[in-house]
């Protein structure tokens, strides 16, 4: 099994996750995030003062899936998400030993 | 037919003088509760929240107990004649005596400031009506000092500055002293309010000393739309302010709304343009408007009912722009840039102020009567105007003001000083230590402006924090 971990525009999410959903991906995990990457910061004005914001709102997105499924993954997050300009973001894969669902105590899988 | 004799008022009460005074009044109040409380919160770091809240709210309730105790009769009350009738000190301050009696309070208002025709509402109303212009004072210049002053040097300046500074100009300007006799003029409080705050902001800012260099490169706001209620309540409060201040709910005071509204709109404007087209960024921002729109009000304040139309867009437009120009040119020059003036009240305040004052002197129309019924051609007893140059040709009033101006920055000056040296001393410091400053409303008071959520629910009813917690 994999985890993707995807860091995308914020504006992008019901994109992807519509991407993701018809691919038959089942669930996803999203969190607020901030962070740099080569798009940088941006100035922000107040009062006639310049505050520089290092970091920029990101949303960032996990997903568990199969070995077999992680390509189709990926592909879905990069078409759904890609505007070509900087700041796009990242998405990165790694594995996962054990997934357990809750209600069921399942492993493995079928736990997915 | 009902008798006369059962009106339940006394036949001097005019029912909708004294409402329009309560009302303006309290117009008045909500600029300071909650106007500038959110306005302050909205600027300060989040951090800073609650204790500039508290600050203004702790700073309303002790001026009115100063006020009820001997702050009124201090500046409104009968003249205490230190020295030959006519000289400064015969016109120096009233009583040191308090507005606590049955018989003080609902009696036919008196004041030294108005000898022409009498009020038509008793001394708790012109009471209160003055105490919410002296409860605001301290409030603008404590824009200067947040973030950094001490709690207990607040609750023990206010008292102190509102005795020796607010109430000596109130009584000079509008209590019948002095200035007042000698004819220089305030409508609202250009000069005593506004003048006297800035210049207060200023020298206490530099007493106490800069914010941590941390806290003023990360000054930015905590929240604009806050900004927004707490700007607009003090706009909107302003026809309390300003359309107050005849003491009369006649032709005057609805020139006064009227103008102080024009003069504010220019100034929003004003202050935009510049920001569009001469600032660096050249971005229009919401908080320049705000600052423009400061400017016009603060402007406008010594002047609303004796300029007209045309004089209240001259008002806006002049302040708002010389205001910009010392906000962002001045402010880079000594003494400006050594002092940690933390919201630019000597700027939005201030200078506006001591504009505003000065334009008096040149912009007052005689024709705009502030006692009268009919305009230029009431001629009746209690009829009382300005003339500024651009209609008598006359400097006269212009040099009234600027004498008048330069009483208020330097009494102000010598008596802040003297309030936060001797509150310095009393409490061995105005400042927080560097580390309560790195966290704010947490360290002090124990209270954020927005509490994280604790996840989850508690596991055992009695909270194990305090036994009283049941």
């Amino acid at each position: 099994m994999k985890l993707v971990t995807a860091v995308v525009k914020p504006f992008k999410l019901d994109e992807v996750k519509v991407a993701l959903t018809n691919i038959g991906v089942s669930g996803m995990t999203v969190t607020q995030a901030r962070g740099f990457g080569r798009q940088g910061g941006h100035i922000e004005i107040y009062r006639g003062k310049e505050y520089e914001f290092d970091f920029v709102d990101k949303i960032r997105i996990e997903v568990a899936c199969t070995d077999e499924q992680v390509e189709q993954v990926l592909d879905a997050i990069v078409s759904a998400a890609r505007t070509g300009s900087v700041g796009d973001g990242k998405a990165w894969v790694t594995d996962v030993e054990k997934v357990v669902r809750v209600r069921t105590n399942e492993r493995g899988p079928e736990a997915l | 037919m009902l008798a006369v004799t059962n009106i339940p008022y006394p036949s001097w009460l005019n029912p909708a003088d004294n409402t329009w005074q309560l009302v303006a009044a309290t117009l008045v109040g909500l600029m300071s509760l909650p106007g500038l409380a959110v306005l302050y919160g909205g600027l300060v770091r989040k951090k800073w929240i609650v204790n500039t809240m508290l600050m203004v709210f702790t700073g309303f309730s002790l001026t009115l107990v100063v006020w009820m105790l001997w702050g009124y009769n201090l500046a409104f009350g009968p003249q205490s004649h230190f020295g030959p009738t006519g000289s400064f000190w015969s016109g120096f301050i009233g009583h040191f005596t308090p507005l606590s009696t049955a018989g003080a309070e609902q009696g036919q208002a008196v004041s030294g400031a108005n000898t022409l025709i009498p009020f038509h509402f008793s001394t708790a109303t012109l009471a209160y009506f003055q105490f919410v212009f002296a409860a605001i004072t301290p409030l603008l210049f404590l824009g200067a000092l947040v973030g950094r002053l001490k709690f207990k040097a607040w609750l023990l300046i206010v008292p102190m500055w509102i005795t020796l500074v607010y109430c000596v100009n109130a009584a000079l300007l509008w209590g019948g002293g002095f200035f007042a006799q000698k004819g220089a003029v305030d409508y609202s409080g250009g000069y005593v309010i506004h003048l006297s705050a800035g210049v207060a902001a200023f020298v206490g800012a530099a007493i106490i000393g800069p914010r941590r260099w941390q806290d003023r490169e990360n000054a930015f706001p905590s929240n604009l739309m806050m900004v927004a209620i707490g700007a607009g309540i003090l706009w909107l409060g302003w026809n309390g302010f300003n359309g107050g201040d005849p003491f009369y709910a006649g032709a005057d005071a609805a020139s006064a709304v009227l103008n102080t509204n024009v003069a504010t709109a220019v100034g929003v404007l004003t202050w935009l343009l510049m920001d569009m087209f001469f600032s660096r960024q050249k971005k229009p921002t919401f908080l320049g408007a705000i600052n423009g729109m400061l400017c016009g009000l603060v402007a406008i304040t010594p002047s609303a009912g004796w300029v007209n139309g045309t004089g209240a867009i001259f008002v806006g437009l002049i302040a708002a722009t010389i205001v910009w120009f010392a906000w962002n040119y001045l402010s880079r020059i000594r003494p400006f840039s050594k002092v940690d003036d933390a919201m630019g009240v000597v700027y939005t305040h201030g200078i506006a102020g001591l504009v505003g004052g000065l334009l008096v002197g040149i912009l007052a129309d005689p024709g705009m009567v502030q006692y009268g019924v009919a305009g230029r051609h009431f001629k009746g007893a209690g009829s009382f105007s300005v003339g500024g140059w651009f209609y008598t040709h006359s400097f006269h009033q212009l040099w009234e003001q600027f004498l008048a101006a330069l009483w208020i920055i330097g009494w102000t000056a010598v008596g802040t000083t003297i309030v936060f040296t001797l509150v310095k001393f009393l409490l061995g410091g105005l400042r927080e230590s560097d580390e309560v400053l790195s966290l704010g409303d947490v360290a002090i008071h124990e209270e954020e402006a927005f509490p994280e959520p604790t996840f989850g629910e508690p596991l055992m009813t009695p909270s194990h924090i305090h036994p009283d917690n049941v």
